[in-house]
């Protein structure tokens, strides 16, 4: 066969060239399964994302409200009120806290450390009534703030990272 | 006369329908996104079985490139035919794979692959010239794909496989000048 035969046959084959071949096997199982497991791996992503900088920003306005608290007690009206809005201040930052968490459920928390985060409450809560005998006493007002950002720092701790290893 | 305005408005419908599709499968809806895969599965699987020439890594990656067109989908901007977007995310799979599946000596030395594959059972049913096709040394049936089937530019080519532009016009030579061997043969 000569040069422009086997030219000619070639063009002619490739025009004949099927354009669909058809696979033996349903391939669409195995691409709703790619799909799903790829979708959970990028919605765990983006959580992880979301909630790193979500973690941070908490931190962050924590500190800023500790330090806020710490260098401007006077600013309430009485030591009583004062020992109210600390109070006020605390449960929103938890509150907040925990939202941000996804509302965790403490109940479910292994003895150890649920006895732990009771302990913290129930100081604080003695260190409260102390104070309400006694609201212009620094000594327990300085205490009390402690405690009460040990009690934050224990949730941040426990359910923070849970987050982020999603 | 007719009979084109009949094949222009069907064409149309399908135009329609498909855009409608990928509306929905940019949405979410993997029902959509199924007709998707319907319309177009056979014509990229013959594409990645050419550009492979092995059926199960064929099959493997087409279902890999269906994957990652859900997850791209969002991307498609109509600024060209639905079809000729989803060939190019196929042939990028398709070469990522090929990358991953070089061994070391290859990438390092660039070895280049000299071998004439053997036809083998699975070919059996492809057309004679399919059968040519994926007897040819990788570089060569990849130039000779790209360029002859899909209709790409050896420019292309060349960014796509990382070669020169020369080269790819001598792999394709060197394909055409193999086939044309072949063919006369049968």
């Amino acid at each position: 066969m000569n040069k422009q035969n086997s030219e000619q046959l070639l063009a002619a084959q490739l025009s004949d060239l099927p354009k669909e071949l058809t696979p033996k096997r349903d391939l669409w199982l195995g691409i709703e399964k790619g799909i799903h497991n790829k979708t959970q791996l990028e919605v765990s992503n983006k959580a992880k994302n979301q909630y790193v900088p979500l973690s941070w920003a908490a931190s962050v306005v924590f500190a800023v409200l500790l330090t806020w608290g710490v260098i401007s007690p006077q600013q309430a009206d009485s030591p009583a009120e004062l020992v109210v809005e600390m109070q006020q201040n605390f449960e929103q930052q938890k509150q907040a806290m925990l939202v941000t968490y996804g509302q965790p459920k403490l109940a479910d928390l292994p003895e150890s450390l649920k006895k732990q985060l009771e302990d913290l409450a129930s100081a604080r809560k003695s260190i409260e009534n102390a104070l309400l005998e006694d609201p212009a006493n620094n000594d327990l007002l300085n205490i009390l703030r402690w405690t009460q950002a040990q009690e934050l720092e224990l949730l941040t701790k426990l359910f923070s990272p849970q987050w982020q290893s999603i | 006369m007719k009979s084109s305005h009949v094949i222009d408005a069907s064409d149309l419908f399908i135009h329609d329908q498909e855009k409608a599709w990928i509306t929905s499968a940019q949405q979410g809806n993997q029902q959509a996104f199924h007709q998707l895969y319907l319309t177009h599965h056979k014509r990229i699987y013959a594409l990645c079985w050419r550009m492979l020439a092995d059926k199960d890594s064929a099959e493997d990656v087409c279902q890999e490139v269906f994957v990652q067109l859900w997850l791209n989908i969002k991307k498609f901007r109509e600024e060209s035919k639905f079809s000729t977007w989803l060939h190019s995310i196929a042939t990028n799979v398709v070469l990522s794979h090929l990358r991953k599946q070089k061994n070391w000596l290859q990438r390092v030395f660039s070895i280049e692959d000299q071998t004439i594959q053997e036809s083998t059972v699975e070919m059996e049913e492809l057309p004679e010239l399919d059968k040519h096709i994926m007897r040819l040394p990788e570089r060569a049936r990849l130039v000779f794909v790209l360029f002859a089937v899909e209709g790409y530019r050896h420019q292309e080519i060349a960014k796509m496989l990382g070669m020169a532009v020369g080269s790819s016009k001598s792999q394709y030579h060197r394909a055409r000048e193999l086939l044309k061997e072949w063919v006369s043969d049968e």
